[in-house]
């Protein structure tokens, strides 16, 4: 029996229409259609890179900073005239040195193909700025301390002492007033004994010297070693090469602090340093140098450059890299089983977090200016970081902005935002962070959709912005799409976001549907194909994985959960028909009484005879020590304490216990009933018993 | 987790000091004075936290108090009568990388250096200075200091002193940029011992008031509150002192003050009938004089040279 089947169920079985070569117009979501043209919006771009970053953030959002002149008194039309005329020029140019008249102290980055690499730079070039900083305040101090101590040297050597340095240390204005040879051979009989030793000096002027031709961070307009690179495998010949210097320098560091402590000691530290020598320098010691920063295009990572990019993340070098993605979607080979071209990046990126080791960033180019605390962290971060960007800049899109499309991946889900921090703690609760991902407890964001139905009567529904929403965006894949008419549905509709939670076998009662708009806004119900419905379901698969690994909906905890509530009941089933097991309460309850007794049997291991000072309470004054300074004596924190009560007379503990600034002798009984004057003595202590 | 090996390098050179370490000669001071406790304190704190003796400095001005210097076994400053305070801020200025401490007395400060206290308070620079105040100039051998209770009879007061006494924490409290104030008495040594180390830990200008008694010349002024707890005010707070088990059973008359209030801190420094024992005052947000005046470049031997030949230019006369 033949059985007929309906041209949109065979379409979304196959994915092909019957007798027709396109899919008809290029259509886009219905939740992007408001934002088509964002010049005319005010939204997070362009970027204003800040050149002096000491007044306010490195970089930030030309709307944030229109809004802060607002406040600060700017007038209102004017500033935004101004940011509209900014926001049109840099969409028109991609970047633009805006006019002193703006008052803007910087750069402005529209959200296109270069923006990543520009906006990285520009943090990066901030930080190092600031690590060659501190770097050459330790070298700089260093250098003097050392210099100094050679000059010293040189100033008790014969040399320094002789007539000519001494006339040399005086201007010409008084040298007639000196007899200098006098002066020298008066200085000459003293006897000066810490001069330098040959091989100190020696260390001292080779570490100086290593110090002074670094060229990590140069001074003085010296030629500098070049940090950034457009390859992975460029980068790590460079890191190769320069170790033996980096380990030459750290060496003259330290060698340096020691000898500038005047600690440094050939029999402790010469073998060390050997040691340090053979077994390389921990990849800690190289948060004093310059991190690398490295811009690869996701497109290029393979082969050799992708081993290259392993072997930096797995040895935690510190190379900041940005792994840019510009086409995410890759060509549609539906039926071919194939793995787009854009998940590379984004399965590189949750490779490296099974690293451990390595700072994580997550991000599509629209959420850069939100996620800029967690740039400065990957900058910042000591180790490899790996900044994995979707620019949205594929060109694959029509007319629809870079800014737009890299939104619509993340909302998607397609390239959620995600940041690992080693730095952040030991746990993965403080590690990962899903921030910057909306509505990140749901599988898809829900957005509120208004619009005119047929009858011109507005409707209002809340839409899930999917996978397929974002596959919408991308002109290549317009064949996985099939508009409805709006006469004669043959099949019934359900919201493709409810059709990715429930797989069915055969032909589907209900077939996917999204809301899209042509040209023109006007608003068609699309069906999706099964392939892409089950792309939606992979993609909500990796999306709901990470859910778990940032606390949501983790299947242990619920699993956990669900097991200790199942034994409280058990228990509470067990238990509730045994109301006798309350009087058992009381006899335990009697425990406790036996706790106080304790300080009080302490107490008593005191003999009351014996004579005893109250230690803590000493002012260490001297009283009692000088009374008899072999009964009494001082402990370790210079507090009295009684070490030979036989060593001394009772008398002497009276006497102490009287002089006793704040009372905390106790002379306890006489030893020696023979003592002469006991009758007396004994009434004297009375009171210090 | 392991340790870098430059790390471990240089901490070969840490070296353990014990209190011997820290003591130098046998104090002159009389035999049961409060400042042979102040000084068992701070030797114990230098122990306890490691200081280098070739890194710690001790300044002082003159006076019983400013012998203290004489007595560690590390860098010391014995200067002259009031200026104890400038000469530690001269260190300061120059040798930040020191620690610096200032023991001064009430005459000593109060009096002669009472300017310099003053403006050392506005200042806030990173300094522990410790007040010996024990109410009367003992070295000179008895007479009445600007602490001395109203009515003190000494040699340049035989009629008993005209004026009431100066209240160092009042005085203090009062000052622009006060960071750090503190009580303690030379009698608790356990809550001496917690203020000093409090104080050092302070970055800024600590000054800790220490009632102190002198057995020589007013041997009873302190016997009301040494001999009676209820009349030490034990200041107790997570953010300042926390008081031991032990000192709450003796002194039971406590109360939960936070140092971060300065008003109340205030009010409890105006109190005459209890002595409050731990920190009024505290605010590590005040900036130190040395960092706002920090320049951004070391003072090398070149940079001075240029400096100084920039400022002699201005003054040559070249041959025509």
């Amino acid at each position: 029996m033949q059985v007929e089947v309906h041209p949109d169920t065979a379409f979304f079985l196959t994915g092909r229409r019957a007798g027709k070569a396109s899919a008809g117009p290029v259509l886009c979501p219905a939740l992007l259609a408001a934002y088509r043209d964002l010049t005319k919006l005010r939204y997070d771009f362009p970027l204003v890179l800040r050149a002096n970053s000491k007044d306010g953030p490195l970089f930030e959002p030309l709307s944030a900073l229109t809004d802060r002149l607002i406040e600060g008194g700017a007038e209102r039309q004017q500033a935004l005239r101004v940011e509209r005329e900014l926001r049109a020029q840099a969409a028109a140019a991609g970047a633009v040195a805006p006019a002193a008249a703006a008052k803007i102290d910087g750069e402005l980055v529209d959200c296109d193909a270069a923006m990543p690499a520009r906006l990285l730079a520009h943090v990066w070039r901030a930080t190092q700025e600031g690590k060659a900083a501190a770097f050459r305040r330790t070298v700089e101090r260093l250098i003097v301390k050392l210099d100094d101590i050679l000059r010293a040297d040189r100033a008790r050597s014969a040399e320094g002492r002789s007539a000519a340095s001494l006339k040399a240390s005086f201007g010409d204005l008084h040298d007639q007033a000196f007899d200098f040879d006098s002066m020298s051979k008066f200085l000459g009989t003293v006897s000066v004994q810490t001069t330098l030793s040959d091989s100190r000096r020696g260390r001292i002027e080779s570490t100086l010297a290593a110090l002074r031709v670094q060229r990590f961070y140069p001074t003085d307009g010296a030629e500098a070693l070049a940090f950034r690179f457009e390859s992975c495998a460029a980068a790590l010949q460079a890191f190769r090469e320069r170790v033996p210097d980096v380990m030459r320098l750290a060496k003259a560091i330290t060698l340096a602090e020691l000898e500038v402590e005047g600690e440094f000691s050939s029999e402790r530290h010469d073998a060390l340093f050997e040691r340090l020598a053979a077994s390389g320098l921990d990849l800690r010691d190289l948060a004093l140098f310059p991190d690398y920063l490295v811009c690869v295009r996701e497109a290029h990572a393979r082969g050799a450059e992708l081993d290259a990019l392993l072997e930096i993340l797995a040895g935690g070098l510190p190379m900041k890299i940005l792994l840019q993605t510009d086409d995410l979607l890759g060509e549609p080979l539906a039926h071919a089983g194939h793995v787009p071209a854009g998940a590379h990046g984004r399965q590189l990126a949750h490779m490296a977090l099974g690293l451990n080791s390595v700072y994580v960033l997550q991000a599509s180019a629209a959420q850069l200016a939100v996620q800029r605390e967690r740039l400065l962290q990957a900058m910042h971060y000591p180790g490899a970081s790996l900044i994995s960007v979707f620019s949205g800049a594929g060109g694959h899109a029509g007319d629809l902005p870079p800014y737009l499309v890299a939104a619509a991946a993340t909302e998607s889900r397609a390239f959620p935002s995600f940041s690992y921090d080693p730095a952040a703690g030991a746990d993965w609760a403080s590690r990962f962070s899903l921030a910057g991902n909306p509505q990140p407890e749901r599988d898809w964001p829900l957005h509120a959709l208004a619009y005119e139905d047929a009858e011109h009567q507005r409707v209002q529904a809340q839409v899930a912005f999917t996978l397929m929403d974002f596959a919408a965006c991308d002109a290549r894949y317009a064949e996985h799409f099939a508009a409805v008419p709006r006469a004669g549905r043959g099949a019934a509709l359900a919201p493709a976001a409810e059709c990715v939670q429930r797989e069915t076998k055969g032909v589907p009662d209900k077939l996917p549907s999204l809301f899209l708009v042509d040209g023109g806004d006007l608003v068609h119900h699309a069906i999706v194909d099964d392939w892409l419905l089950r792309e939606a379901r992979r993609c909500a698969e990796a999306w709901r994985s990470l859910q778990e690994l940032g606390g949501i909906r983790n299947s242990h905890a619920e699993r956990l959960l669900a097991r200790e509530r199942q034994n409280w009941e058990g228990e509470r089933a067990a238990a509730a028909p045994a109301p006798a097991a309350v009087t058992a309460a009381p006899a335990a309850a009697a425990a406790p009484a036996a706790t106080p007794a304790a300080p009080a049997e302490a107490e008593k291991e005191r003999p009351a005879d014996e004579p005893y000072i109250e230690t803590p309470r000493c002012s260490s004054c001297d009283e009692c020590i000088q009374i008899n300074n072999k009964m009494f004596a001082y402990d370790a924190n210079k507090q009295a304490r009684i070490v030979d009560a036989s060593a001394g007379t009772y008398r002497q503990l009276v006497e102490a216990a009287e002089s006793c600034q704040v009372a905390i002798i106790h002379p306890g009984k006489p030893r020696n009933p023979d003592e002469s004057g006991l009758e007396d003595l004994l009434k004297r202590a009375e009171s210090f018993l | 987790m392991t340790m870098m090996a430059t790390e471990c390098l240089l901490e070969l050179c840490e070296q353990r000091h014990e209190l011997e370490d820290y003591q130098s000669g046998v104090p002159r001071w009389c035999t049961g004075c409060g400042d042979n406790a102040i000084l068992a304190a701070v030797q114990r704190l230098c122990r306890d936290e490691g200081l280098r003796p070739e890194k710690t400095v001790f300044v002082s001005g003159i006076g019983c108090s400013s012998r203290f210097p004489h007595y560690m076994r590390t860098y010391g400053f014995h200067g002259i009568h009031g200026r104890a305070l400038p000469v530690a801020e001269g260190v300061r200025l120059a040798r930040p990388d020191l620690t610096v401490f200032v023991n001064t007395g009430d005459g000593d400060c109060c009096s002669i250096g009472a300017a310099h206290w003053i403006h050392a308070i506005r200042y806030n620079m990173n300094m522990t200075v410790f007040l010996h105040d024990n109410q009367i100039y003992g070295l000179t051998k008895m007479q009445a200091s600007p602490t001395s209770p109203r009515g003190t009879k000494s040699n340049t007061t035989p009629r008993g002193s005209t004026l009431e006494a100066l209240q160092p924490l009042s005085v203090t409290l009062g000052v622009q940029n006060v960071s750090f104030v503190a009580q303690a008495v030379d009698w608790i040594p356990e809550s001496l011992f917690e203020i000093v180390k409090a104080a050092y830990h302070h970055q800024g200008f600590s000054f800790v008031r220490i009632v102190q008694r002198c057995p020589e010349w007013l041997p009873k002024v302190w016997d009301p509150w040494l001999h009676d707890p209820k009349r030490i005010l034990m200041l107790d707070h997570p953010q300042g002192m926390q008081v031991s088990d032990g000192l709450k059973q003796v002194y039971k008359n406590q109360l939960a003050h936070d140092p971060s209030n300065l008003d109340r801190a205030r009010e409890i420094a105006s109190d005459t009938d209890r002595i409050p024992v731990g920190i009024l005052y505290r605010n590590p947000e005040v900036p130190c004089y040395e960092e706002l005046r920090a320049t951004p470049g070391l003072r090398t031997t070149a940079k001075l040279k240029q400096g100084l030949e920039a400022e002699l230019d201005k003054f040559t006369f070249w041959p025509q």
